[in-house]
Formats: structure tokens, sequence, C-alpha cells
């Protein structure tokens, strides 16, 4: 201590020094807030709402449909997975499954539909969706399990959503994992953290209530 | 001045496009390797701007507290998930890292680190240590990825290495402590 007293000019530079961490740090963390690219993602993502592309999509029973015309003017609540994954996705299905437990049953299908939509169409076929759905109590109608086609909508949804999927080589993907909220307009409303149930399944409980008293 | 070359020419291959990229794709080499060497770059480089400013190390780092405090902040800067991520998505970002590591870390850290004594070394040997202890923490606990552009397994080989990092430097500083050094001068 007493050294650093002795010292100006020291002194002067240790603070300097802290100032250009401090500065460093909050740049680099937007405030603090941000310290993984996938948070800072998120933080973009919730700031920009972006529409949600208007893929075609083939559910677990051969229908084919765009998402506009599944979405329809109602809020939409997605995820993204494959059937293959042993990991995350599984976790998420049945997170997403307590978010549409929780939702009262009037607003089924009628305000809210839910999607899962698979990232690997090459093996996830509506037959192994069929399979699938029915491991997470899906009904097939107010919850879908669909694959996008085309390779291009796929990524360009991807992009846009922020969602990144990156292919081991062996069959796997390396993904992000989230609850992705669509508004009427077909513009994302949230982008919410799939481990956290309770508060999904109210703010989507929420945001359908407030639009009832309106 | 010959070491200042070498580190010159250290940094130079380190910030070769094909080198980089090699490094950089695997994240253990981009995180343990590339990133120490380029400090290590700057420690031997350091010795040409020593030589060039001695009035402006003495002046502005005498007792060492600057130069050590920014090295551990540069540090810790690029042990952010973030920084790395963004180092490799953001060509500015990428910029800072080949400026900041070695030019302000290791630079700052061999100016200081006689002047900050043995037990100012310790402190920073605990800091790395701590350090170090919960990258390994992190990397290896996390379930979900934290890096977007690594594959889960590469972000875990990651944790492994830090708790290497870790418990190296931890065997070291014990050394220092508990071996008496001067009966092996």
């Amino acid at each position: 201590m007493i050294t650093i007293i002795k010292n100006g000019h020291s002194t002067i530079a240790v603070f300097i020094v802290l100032v250009f961490g401090f500065v460093l740090f909050y740049n680099g963390t937007d405030g603090f807030q941000a310290f993984t690219a996938e948070s800072a993602r998120t933080y973009d993502i919730n700031q920009n709402q972006p529409a949600f592309t208007n893929v075609t999509l083939e559910d677990s029973k051969e229908r084919t449909y765009s998402f506009k015309e599944f979405a329809e003017g109602k809020y939409v609540f997605v995820t993204f997975m494959y059937t293959n994954c042993t990991t995350v996705c599984p976790q998420l299905e049945m997170n997403m499954a307590q978010v549409y437990e929780q939702v009262p049953d009037k607003y089924i299908g009628e305000d809210i539909v839910f999607l899962s939509i698979s990232f690997d169409p090459e093996r996830d076929d509506p037959a192994t969706l069929s399979k699938y759905r029915s491991y997470f109590g899906s009904d097939g109608e107010t919850w879908r399990m669909a694959r996008v086609n085309d390779e291009s909508e796929l990524n360009t949804l991807l992009d846009n959503l922020g969602v990144i999927v990156i292919p081991d080589g062996e069959g796997d993907f390396t993904h992000n994992s989230a609850f992705y909220f669509i508004g009427k307009s077909g513009h994302l409303l949230e982008m919410m953290d799939y481990t956290l149930i309770d508060e999904a399944a109210d703010k989507v409980n929420e945001t359908l209530n407030s639009e009832e008293g309106v | 001045m010959k070491q200042a070359f070498y580190g010159l020419l250290l940094f130079i291959f380190l910030a070769l496009p094909p080198v980089a990229a090699i490094m950089e794709s695997v994240m253990i080499v981009h995180m343990h390797m590339q990133m120490t060497l380029l400090a290590v770059s700057g420690l031997l480089m350091a010795r040409f701007f020593q030589i060039k400013f001695p009035g402006f190390f003495r002046k502005w780092n005498s007792n060492g507290v600057p130069g050590i405090l920014l090295f551990v902040i540069i540090w810790s800067f690029w042990m952010i998930p973030r920084s790395m991520d963004e180092a490799l998505t953001i060509q500015l970002v990428e910029i800072f890292k080949f400026i900041s590591l070695p030019f302000l870390a290791g630079i700052a850290l061999r100016d200081s680190w006689t002047k900050i004594g043995s037990f100012g070394q310790k402190i920073v040997f605990v800091f790395f240590i701590v350090m170090f202890s919960i990258m390994a923490w992190i990397y290896i606990g996390a379930d979900s990825q934290i890096c977007n552009n690594y594959l889960q397994v590469e972000q875990q080989t990651v944790g492994w290495g830090s708790l290497f990092f870790g418990v190296f430097l931890l065997i070291y500083v014990l050394q220092l402590i508990f071996i008496d050094h001067s009966q092996y001068e």
C-alpha cells in the first residue's frame, strides 16, 4: 500500500488500467449481461424480434402446408430438435410438454398452437416423427411435429432465429435450444430459456389472458 | 535484442491467416495454445520496448502493479466464452486479440513480474489456479453448449485442459512454498 501511495504515477496507471478493464468487460458482455455468444444472441434476438420465415412444413401425418397456413393468426410455441438426439432434445420436448399442459384447454388450438421443427429432414420422416410425437403426448394437431424439407428455407429460418446447428459428422448435432414464442403477426415475441418451464408457461398464459380482455 | 526478434517472428507466424485458421479450428488449441503463444511472443518482444522506452516503464509501472493488473484483465477477458466466439465471427475482435495478448498482456507481464516480488507472484498464481478451476468446472460440467462455434466435446476438452493447467500451477506453487530453494542454489 505504502509503495502505491508514494508513487503517484503508478496509482494513476492502476486507475487507468481498471477503467480500461471495466470498459472492456462492459462492452464485451453488453453491460455484464451476456457472457456467452448464446446469451448475446438471445439478447439481440429479443431486441429485434425477427419475423418467422414462412417455411413449408411436412408433419407427422404427411400433410404439407406453410407456416402461415398453420399459424393463421394464432400464437405459436416453437422448438427445434431432431429425433435421434439423445441429450438435450428429449429434455426440451419434455419441458415443452409441461408448458403445453399448463396452458388452459380453451386456448389450445384456438389461440395458440405448438410446433416442434426437426432440422434433420433426412432421417425425420413423417413415420419417425409420428413415433417420436407419441412419447411426449403431442396430439399431432394442436401440437405438431414437422420437418422442413427445403434446405435453403430451413437454413434461412434457423439463421433468422439464431438457431445454430453444427453436424458432428457422425449423425449427431451440437445445437442450441430454446422456446420460441411467436406472436400473431408471425414475429418472434420472445425467446425463452427452455429449462424455466413455469416462467415460460406464465409468459404464454399472461399473453393469452391479456388478449382475451381486449 | 535477439529474443525480441524471435518474439516478432513468433507473432508473425501466429498471425499468418492459414496458421491462425488451423489453430482456431480446434477449441483447446485456440484457447490454451494460440492465446498463450501470443502472450509469449509479447513476453519476448517486451525486451525491445524496455530498451527503447525505459523511462515509460519506470515512470508508469514502477511497482509492477498496474502492469500485472493489465495482464490479468486482458487474460481474463479472453477466457470469457463469448470473447472467443466473437474472435471467430467478428473481425475487429480478432484483431483486438492479436494486439491485446502480445502487446498489452505479454509486455505488461514481462515488465511487472520481477517488480511485484515473490508475494505478488504468489497472488497471481493463486488467481490463475482459481480461474482455471472455475473454467474446468464450467466447461466440463456444462450440459448445454457455451460456445456456439465449437462442439460440446471440444468444450469439455478445454475444461480438462484447464483443470490440468490449474493442477500443474497448484503443484508448482506448493513446491515454491514447501521446498527450500536456497539449498539448491
